[in-house]
C-alpha cells in the first residue's frame, strides 16, 4: 500500500456521478449563491460555489478538472458581483486544483478530513482574494477577517450537510 | 519535451489559468490621476461577454423562482387573505383625498418655483419617466453590493441611470443586458453618490464600507454633524436628481486611515430598505418639466380642489355663525374691563359660588379676615370647623381675593 502511486490510487478509487450531477450542481449553487442573500439582509456570509467546487476536485482527484471548475465558479460569481472579474477566479483556481491534488493523497470518504480541507480551503480562498484585490490590482477593499472565519466555518457547516447528500447521487457499480 | 508538457501538465494548467486571469485583471484595472488604482467603470468587450453569459445562466432560474413566490404570494394577498381590506380601501381614499388636497396647495408654490428659476436661467429637473422593475438576485457576495432586476435594454434602461424607491435613493444601473440589468447599491465599497446634509449643507461622497453600510466619506470633522440630521443627493453627479432623500445621519467616525487625520467618516442610516429591496423604480428620464402623468395628477387636484375647498369654506362660515351665536368669554371688540367675563349682568356668565353662612378670613371678599399673626384660632363667632390650620407665614390674602382683578381706569 505504501508503494502505490497517486495515479494508481486515484484510478481505483475515482468517483462517477450522472451527468445532470456535474452540469445541475455548480448551477444550483451559483443562483442560490446570488439569490439567498436576499433573505440575509445581504450578508451572503457562505459561499456555495467553493463548496461545490471542493467537493468535486476531491472526488474527483483530477487536477486539471478541479481547476478548470474553480475558475469557471470563480469567474461566475465575478462576473455577477460587478467587480473586476478573475479575483475569485484565481482564488477558486488555486483552491479546485489544491483540492483536487490533495484528493490523490488523502482518505475522502473520511468526513472529518473532508471538512476539515473545506474550512481550510475557505480561509486560503479568502486570504487570496485579498491579496489579489488589495496586493496585485491595489484596489481599496475594506476586510475584516473574523466574516471571513465565519464565512469559513458556514462553508464548513454547508459542507457537513452537502456532502453526504451528493455522496448518494454516484453511480456505483 | 512531450514527456515534460505531460508530466507536469497540472500544473502548466494551472499557470496558464492563473496568468490568463492576472492578465486579465490588469487590463480591468486603470490607474487615476490621484495615483491611486481603480477599477475601470466601463467593462471591455470580453469582460461584458463574460457578465452576459453569467446573467444569461444565473437569471433565468432566479426570474423563475421569483416569479413563482411572486405568484403565491399573490394568490394569497388576493384571494386568501382580504381580512380589512375595505377599511384599508377607505382609509387610502382618505389619504388620496387629503394628498390631492396638499398637492393642489403645493402646485402653486412649484410654479412659482419655476417662474423663478426661469428668470435666474436655473432649470430644476424632475423625474419625468421611470420604469418599475422588481429585484430577483444578488451578487452572492458580501464583498459587492449588487442586485440583479428582472428589466434590461429591452424597456429603455441603460447605465448609470438612477434606481431610487419611494423611501430614497437605492443605487445605478451598472451593467444592462436585454432583459436584466446589475444595479450597484449605494452601500457597494465602488459605488459613489454626491448627496448634501440638510442643515449644515455640507456636501459628500457616499459609499460603502465593509460590513454594507453607507457613508459619507473623507470630508472634515465639523461639530454641526450630529446623528439624525438628514442627506439628500447633491445633484452634482449627473445620476441622482437633487433633494432626493437618502437617509439620515447615524454616527461619526474618524477616518481609519493615519494620514488623513482631520477627517471624519459619517455612517448613514439609509432611507430605502436596501436589504429587503422587492421593487425599484429605474429613473430613465429627467426633464424641466413635469411629466404627463403628473399634470393629469395635478390637473386632477386642481378639479378636485374646488369643491373641496368651497366645502371647507362653508365649514368655516357655520361655525363663524355658532360662534357668533354662543357667547364669548373673551370679545375683541370691547375693552378689558367690560369683557362680558366681568358683566354681572351677562346670564351665560356661570353662577358665582354661593355666600357663605358663616364668612372666615378664607371667603372671597368676606370682611372677616385674620390679621397677620393671628395663627390658626378661629375668630369669635365663626365655625370651628372654618378654622382650619393655615402657614403663618403665608401673606394676607388680597382684600378681593377670589374676585377678578380690575384694571385701573388711565
Amino acid at each position: 500500500m505504501n508503494t502505490m502511486s497517486g495515479d494508481f490510487r486515484r484510478d481505483l478509487e475515482i468517483r462517477r456521478y450522472p451527468i445532470l450531477v456535474y452540469t445541475l450542481t455548480p448551477l444550483v449553487a451559483l443562483v442560490l449563491q446570488a439569490w439567498l442573500p436576499r433573505f440575509l439582509a445581504g450578508n451572503a456570509w457562505f459561499d456555495l460555489p467553493l463548496v461545490v467546487t471542493v467537493y468535486f476536485a476531491l472526488v474527483q482527484r483530477i487536477p486539471i478538472q478541479g481547476t478548470l471548475m474553480g475558475a469557471v465558479m470563480g469567474l461566475f460569481e465575478d462576473a455577477l458581483t460587478g467587480h473586476a472579474i478573475g479575483v475569485n477566479g484565481i482564488a477558486k483556481t488555486v483552491v479546485g486544483f489544491l483540492a483536487s491534488s490533495v484528493g490523490i493523497r488523502i482518505d475522502v470518504d473520511n468526513h472529518t478530513i473532508r471538512l476539515g480541507l473545506t474550512f481550510l480551503l475557505s480561509l486560503l480562498s479568502s486570504a487570496i482574494y485579498v491579496a489579489v484585490y488589495r496586493v496585485l490590482l491595489g484596489l481599496r477593499l475594506e476586510w475584516s477577517w473574523v466574516i471571513e472565519l465565519i464565512k469559513s466555518v458556514a462553508n464548513t457547516l454547508i459542507a457537513l450537510v452537502l456532502f453526504p447528500t451528493l455522496d448518494r447521487l454516484q453511480i456505483r457499480d | 519535451m512531450e514527456s515534460f508538457f505531460i508530466r507536469y501538465r497540472n500544473v502548466l494548467v494551472l499557470l496558464t489559468l492563473l496568468v490568463a486571469q492576472i492578465v486579465g485583471l490588469a487590463v480591468q484595472v486603470r490607474r487615476t490621476s490621484f495615483g491611486r488604482n481603480s477599477l475601470d467603470p466601463q467593462d471591455g468587450p470580453g469582460v461584458r461577454l463574460i457578465r452576459l453569459w453569467a446573467s444569461a445562466v444565473v437569471s433565468p432560474p432566479e426570474r423563475l423562482i421569483h416569479q413563482a413566490k411572486l405568484g403565491s404570494a399573490t394568490l394569497w394577498s388576493q384571494y386568501i387573505d382580504l381580512r380589512h381590506t375595505q377599511q384599508d380601501n377607505q382609509e387610502l381614499q382618505k389619504t388620496i383625498d387629503r394628498l390631492r388636497l396638499e398637492q393642489a396647495a403645493l402646485l402653486e408654490d412649484a410654479k412659482q418655483g419655476q417662474r423663478l428659476q426661469a428668470l435666474l436661467n436655473f432649470q430644476e429637473k424632475y423625474i419625468y419617466k421611470t420604469v418599475a422593475a422588481q429585484a430577483i438576485g444578488s451578487s452572492g457576495s458580501d464583498q459587492s453590493r449588487v442586485f440583479t432586476i428582472d428589466k434590461g435594454s429591452d424597456f429603455g434602461l441603460k447605465p448609470d441611470m438612477a434606481v431610487i424607491t419611494a423611501d430614497g435613493i437605492v443605487g445605478k444601473v451598472r451593467e444592462v443586458f436585454p432583459s436584466t440589468s446589475q444595479v450597484l447599491a449605494i452601500n457597494d465599497q465602488s459605488s459613489g453618490a454626491g448627496v448634501i446634509l440638510e442643515t449644515t449643507r455640507i456636501r459628500g461622497i457616499l459609499r460603502g464600507n465593509a460590513i454594507g453600510q453607507p457613508q459619507i466619506v473623507g470630508i472634515l470633522a465639523d461639530q454641526r454633524i450630529q446623528p439624525g440630521e438628514k442627506v439628500l443627493t447633491a445633484g452634482g453627479d449627473l445620476i441622482f436628481p437633487r433633494g432626493l432623500p437618502v437617509g439620515v445621519v447615524e454616527k461619526i467616525e474618524r477616518d481609519p486611515e493615519p494620514d488623513r487625520d482631520g477627517f471624519i467618516d459619517v455612517i448613514v442610516k439609509p432611507a430605502a430598505h436596501l436589504d429587503r429591496l422587492d421593487e425599484v423604480l429605474v429613473i430613465t428620464a429627467v426633464e424641466a418639466r413635469f411629466s404627463t402623468q403628473q399634470q393629469l395628477d395635478l390637473a386632477t387636484s386642481e378639479a378636485l380642489k374646488g369643491p373641496e375647498a368651497a366645502a371647507i369654506e362653508e365649514q368655516k362660515k357655520a361655525s363663524a355663525i355658532m360662534a357668533e351665536r354662543l357667547p364669548g368669554l373673551i370679545d375683541p371688540n370691547l375693552p378689558p374691563d367690560q369683557q362680558p367675563l366681568l358683566d354681572s349682568s351677562n346670564p351665560s356668565i356661570g353662577a358665582r359660588p354661593p355666600q357663605a353662612v358663616h364668612p372666615d378670613r378664607f371667603t372671597p371678599g368676606g370682611a372677616s379676615q385674620a390679621a397677620p399673626g393671628s395663627g390658626n384660632r378661629a375668630e369669635p363667632g365663626t365655625d370651628k370647623k372654618a378654622a382650619t390650620p393655615v402657614n403663618p407665614a403665608a401673606p394676607p390674602a388680597p382684600q378681593n381675593a377670589g374676585t377678578p382683578q380690575r384694571k385701573p381706569q388711565p
